[in-house]
């Protein structure tokens, strides 16, 4: 297989150094930009496996950049913010991206992103959605309606499955607590996202057999939910 | 009464001034049956013109109903009843006896509920000009402290470079690998710093700045647990989930940053291999989370003082940028802002306990 090409897209050059130092000595290839129009045209030219995006570009909003993507690919974006404030990431969420890093963040980090993104891709099936969903040892049976967690059957209420549901068809993606709440109350008013937040800890709790068993879902405090491909060990 | 003094439209003012009228004038008529004197009946008068200028919003209208109070006692009391004459020559310097006195009465109570409102705007002007130089200090010392502590490891960080870039082949490796973890571990100490900035400014405006959210406990135990375990790697830091789900109203980033400060405190202040452990229980309406770790714990005389801004405790470490006083005053803050305690105190055998207070939240459902 080829080796996966990245886009950079960063206005900074010691930073763009810094990432691209990491990704050459990591074996990735990778193609950089350093405004948001080179970014678009890139991608749309070179066809990059993923985009890492800085949010403050000089000519164009990233959020911006993000949605012209999108409009025509589903590339995986991983936002890469020096404003640590949480709305500009959410909005860049909202907007299609997958993930984000906030600056200073770590080389292990930056590399641990990657590596979630890149079982993503390999991972998903490009094709039709499959009706049973595996990760670990949890596995949801979409057209049954049932979740099992090493083979023992698992009972829900109606809302943690649809929490359940609509986590592992973006498995590996930020979901914003505003997207969740909007898919599954139709609305992302205050109530919906207090509840939103018992659910999910009653949800996570059920998943959880042991101290030691892996979390299948990641919360990120104040933006929102992931739940995260862990790795195979049964089957 | 102070409170409808202040929400007192025209109208509402008109409706009590033809309510205490009426109200004086019915006062009068019993008063009249029951054959009372003139001066009683003037005294309902006068009582209703009192209550008019305390509860109306403007003098107009105690003056006003002085005038109106002299002309219906004339109208209903004083003989012939019913009309504005008058027979006997005496009635004249009563009824300005009665309008001088409603007047100077209403004139006095009007003066009276001034001043009430003045010290009142004084007494807020004068706290709010107490708590602005208190800012104002805290906003120059944190200044000075923060100019030094940024310095600090800037300096340290530009001189290692600097080393490494001129002579880095004179050194050995063991030399080198030093100063690249110098450099490493001070730009770590910088952004914490930063962050800590960061938060404080969001503090500094006041309650309105923060986004105060339904969050779930446990959530940010985790997390912030987390991010300090990715910097330690030679400290066990233990989150003990809750036995029941906690919520608490909180702004997030805050109360993690409020944990980040007490962890990396405890890292950097108990030798390598300690513990950390963070535990939460919810007692009544209020949540306890606790920081506890099994070094050396904090010397009694410290106690007192560790959440006073710049503190540094150990006064004869060196370089002052130790001084994580900062980080713990940022703590005291944060739990203030969330109206919660905060206190240290020991551990068994020997340790730091950091116990915070955070108002808890019922559990709602809308499903």
């Amino acid at each position: 297989m080829d080796k996966t090409l990245i886009l950079v897209v960063e206005d900074d050059l010691p930073v763009q150094n810094l990432i691209t130092v990491t990704l050459k000595a990591e074996g990735y290839r990778y193609l950089t930009a350093q405004t948001g129009q080179a970014a678009v045209i890139t991608a749309a030219t070179h066809n990059p496996d993923i985009i890492l995006l800085d949010l403050g570009l000089p000519d164009l909003d990233g959020v911006e950049v993000i949605r012209r993507v999108r409009s025509w690919s589903n590339v995986p974006i991983i936002v890469i913010s020096a404003r640590s404030e949480d709305p500009d990431k959410i909005d860049a969420l909202d907007a299609g991206a997958d993930d984000y890093l906030t600056k200073p963040f770590s080389v292990a980090e930056l590399l641990a992103r990657l590596r979630v993104t890149l079982r993503r891709l390999n991972t998903a099936a490009p094709d039709a959605a499959p009706s049973v969903f595996r990760n670990g040892a949890l596995s949801i049976d979409y057209a049954a309606g049932c979740v099992s967690l090493d083979g023992e059957e698992i009972r829900l209420t109606p809302i943690e499955y649809k929490l359940l549901c609509l986590l592992s068809r973006n498995v590996g993606k930020v979901l914003t607590h505003k997207y969740i709440t909007q898919n599954i109350w139709g609305d992302s008013l205050e109530s919906s996202t207090a509840s939103l937040r018992v659910f999910m800890a009653t949800l996570r709790k059920k998943l959880t057999r042991s101290p030691d068993s892996p979390a299948y879902i990641q919360t990120h405090v104040g933006i929102g939910y992931r739940m995260v491909r862990v790795e195979e060990n049964t089957e | 009464m102070r409170h409808f003094i202040k929400r007192a439209s025209p109208l509402l003012d008109l409706a009590l001034s033809l309510f205490f009228l009426t109200a004086a004038t019915l006062l009068g008529t019993l008063f009249y049956r029951l054959d009372f004197s003139d001066s009683t009946i003037m005294m309902s008068y006068l009582l209703g013109v009192l209550m008019i200028a305390v509860g109306t919003s403007h003098r107009i209208y105690s003056l006003l109903c002085s005038v109106v109070s002299v002309l219906l006692f004339n109208y209903f009391f004083v003989d012939p009843r019913f009309s504005l004459q008058v027979l006997e020559p005496g009635y004249p310097v009563v009824f300005l006896a009665l309008f001088v006195t409603s007047f100077i009465t209403s004139t006095l109570a009007v003066r009276l509920k001034d001043a009430a409102r003045q010290a009142e705007e004084n007494a807020r002007e004068r706290e709010a000009a107490a708590i602005q130089i208190e800012n104002e200090r805290l906003r120059s010392t944190l200044l000075r402290a923060i100019s030094h502590d940024l310095r600090t490891p800037l300096t340290s960080i530009s001189g290692n470079a600097s080393n490494l870039l001129s002579h880095g082949e004179n050194f050995d490796e063991a030399t080198r690998q030093s100063l690249y973890r110098s450099i490493y571990e001070d730009s770590l100490w910088l952004n914490h710093m930063v962050e800590n900035l960061l938060a404080s400014t969001r503090l500094e405006n006041g309650e309105a700045k923060l986004s105060f959210s339904t969050e779930v406990l446990e959530d940010i135990l985790e997390e912030a647990a987390s991010h300090v375990r990715a910097f330690s790697p030679n400290h066990q830091i233990v989150v003990e989930a809750p036995a029941e789900l906690i919520l608490v109203r909180a702004d997030a980033r805050l109360i993690m940053q409020l944990l980040i400060n007490l962890l990396n405190n405890a890292v950097k202040y108990t030798p390598e291999g300690s513990t950390v452990r963070i535990t939460a229980e919810k007692r009544g309406g209020t949540a306890y989370v606790t920081v506890a770790d099994n070094g050396p714990g904090v010397p009694d005389e410290d106690k007192p003082k560790i959440f006073d801004m710049f503190y540094t405790g150990d006064q004869s470490v060196s370089d002052g940028r130790r001084s994580l006083g900062f980080g713990l005053a940022l703590c005291k803050t944060i739990v203030k802002a969330h109206g919660g305690e905060i206190s240290v105190s020991d551990n068994i055998p020997h340790g730091a306990v950091f116990t915070f207070s955070l108002p808890a939240e019922e559990v709602p459902l809308n499903g």
